[in-house]
């Protein structure tokens, strides 16, 4: 049998809530490992270069009001667009309201939202394309198993994925009634999905004089993202296309859906938004939480042999969004390591 | 009109685009944006309603006599919660603290109440109705109830003094039974000159809880768990049972 690599804390996500967590854990001298299934950190955090020019195709710029977060996100080493969007068009119903509320900053930065979970990743120890498989409990540490086999072992395991991933990964501890009663609040919540275009298009399509659309007449289209906005001098006019999510949900499976993405863009802004130069498409299956079943903070599981399971995410703290995220990341490294210095 | 209310009004006049830094973690800044008169069963009172920068949750302060500029106000903090205060939940113990809170200001002649309206500690009525629910299929761990939202909320503190510094009160004397809210107020800039114990005499509306506490002494797992929802942060204390600060 091969032998399990130990570390103190194994971290399972890089999306913004494991990175929060890690690098606070990381910053107190902890040893922290985090597995990412995919192959760059960040989750929703996400920025794809279309020639050359970077495109956020997740969450579309920053907002929040708690000071430690904004000075986070002013850690970053890259130059901000302070206030994006400045033009918000159209009635429809933003992902969170809260973004255009009185003292809420806003920013995006020049080469992409990326630009946030990588900073907050240096320095880590980040084990891309590994997905987790298996947990189980072992005397007095967990033993994870992942997909291709690799082990490890830690005393401390931070679950940081959609709280669906969560509960079935917890299945195997089922029988603690700890882990029960988690898996019972995790339930109350359905992440949403979204489906998304991302789109560059010729020097000669008409320029919307707005950075952020919400449509308010589109029962498929629930937000339109001028991206191109946030570049310094960009070579392309770039449009990002988000689904709402009860079409996203209805449509994951349809391979139709990026024509009807399209199609209903031409609708809204004319014929020739049907027409990009370059477009992708991307399936959000586990975009963001529902704001009705936001929590207030996240948990930290203590299971019989003193080893603990910490439960972080977008939903563990109030406002939901990427600083919801990041609190709930930060506040269980603060509890986790109370709880070690007991 | 009366002194106060004209000094209250006076105070909206004063808000119309105050911002300040904000108090708390979350720099909450509030105004005083609406007064009227308010008789309740518990007497008359001004009714004070406070816009907020963060949520469009409109805080309110119970207010009864001349509090602006004052020293050694009375002053209770009430957390909104909508199964007890109008229900008459047996769950919890609110409407018995409220209802007792108010009948205090009246006694003392002046006093403030300030109605956070922070549902369920902070997270909302949605995330209660499912703590109940979880606690009826027996599933209720400490943790469980922390993430639905069953805490002291930090924003409860920072939004009430920034509330009592808004109406100008210099000093207050808390209606309490609980230092750890004389500490966090105190800790957001309040000056607590003093403590008033909240005591609730019994009544055929809160011997249920008296009934129920009696029963549950020796046991761990009573099926009702008052204690485990705790939705103000105070303990109870009634007429018959001594003030555990005292």
């Amino acid at each position: 049998m091969k032998r399990a690599e130990q570390a103190p804390v194994l971290v399972v996500g890089a999306g913004v809530a494991g990175l929060a967590c890690s690098r606070a854990l990381a910053d107190a001298g902890k040893d922290v490992v985090v597995l990412e299934r995919a192959r760059g950190v960040g989750g929703r955090c996400a920025t794809r270069r279309m020639e050359g020019q970077p495109v956020d195709f997740g969450v579309a710029f920053f907002h929040g009001h708690h000071a430690e977060f904004l000075s986070a996100l002013d850690e970053v080493p890259s130059e901000q667009v302070p206030g994006w969007p400045f033009v918000v068009a159209g009635t429809g119903k933003p992902c969170q309201s809260e973004a255009f509320t009185p003292g809420e900053r806003r920013l995006a930065y020049r080469d992409g939202v990326q630009a946030f979970p990588r900073h907050l990743s240096r320095g880590l120890q980040v084990h891309l394309q590994s997905k987790l498989a298996g947990l189980v409990l072992d005397g007095n540490h967990l033993r994870l198993t992942l997909e291709d086999g690799r082990q490890m072992e830690a005393q401390t395991v931070v679950l940081a994925l959609a709280p669906e991933q969560i509960s079935s990964q917890l299945e195997s501890l089922a029988q603690h009634p700890q882990v029960a009663s988690a898996r019972a609040v995790l339930g109350l919540a359905r992440s949403q999905a979204c489906l998304v275009a991302r789109a560059l298009y010729p020097p000669a399509a008409p320029v919307p004089d707005w950075q952020i659309l919400f449509p308010e007449t589109s029962d498929l289209l629930q937000v339109i993202s001028h991206d191109s906005t946030k570049r310094q001098a960009p070579a392309r006019q770039a449009l990002v296309f988000q689904a709402h999510a009860a079409w996203s949900r209805t449509h994951l499976e349809d391979p139709e859906w990026p024509d009807l993405i399209l199609a209903e863009a031409a609708q809204l802004l004319g014929t020739w938004a049907a027409h990009p130069e370059v477009v992708e498409y991307h399936r959000w299956g586990l975009a963001r939480s529902d704001r009705s079943a936001e929590l207030a903070q996240p948990m930290l599981l203590e299971l019989p042999g003193g080893s603990a399971l910490g439960i972080c995410g977008d939903r563990f703290a109030p406002g939901g969004g990427v600083e919801a995220a990041w609190l709930s990341g930060s506040r269980l490294a603060q509890r986790i390591l109370s709880w070690e210095a007991r | 009109m009366t002194m106060s209310k004209d000094a209250l009004d006076q105070l909206v006049e004063r808000d119309q685009d105050h911002e300040c830094a904000g108090f708390g973690e979350a720099r909450i800044c509030v105004r005083v944006a609406a007064v009227a008169n308010l008789p309740t069963r518990a007497g008359t009172f001004h009714l004070v309603g406070f816009w907020n920068n963060r949520d469009a949750k409109d805080h309110v302060a119970m207010v009864c006599g001349d509090v602006v500029g004052m020293e050694d106000v009375p002053v209770r903090l009430h957390s909104e919660c909508l199964t007890g205060d109008v229900m008459g939940s047996l769950r919890c113990d609110c409407q018995d603290q409220l209802q007792e809170g108010l009948k205090a200001i009246q006694r003392a002649g002046q006093g403030v109440l300030l109605y956070l309206r922070q549902e369920g500690r902070g997270i909302g009525l949605l995330n209660k109705i499912r703590a109940y629910a979880l606690q009826e299929q027996g599933l209720d761990t400490v943790e469980a109830n922390l993430a639905l939202g069953f805490r002291d909320d930090e924003r409860d503190y920072a939004v009430a003094a920034h509330m009592l510094h808004s109406l100008e009160i210099k000093s207050v004397r808390l209606i309490t039974n609980n230092p750890e809210k004389i500490r966090q107020l105190t800790q957001h800039g309040v000056k607590v000159a003093g403590r008033i114990p909240h005591i609730i005499p019994p009544n055929d509306h809160n011997r249920f809880y008296l009934e129920t506490k009696a029963r549950r002494s020796g046991h761990q797992l009573d099926p009702i768990q008052l204690d485990r929802l705790p939705e103000q942060s105070d303990p109870v204390v009634f007429a018959t049972t001594p003030d555990p600060l005292l």
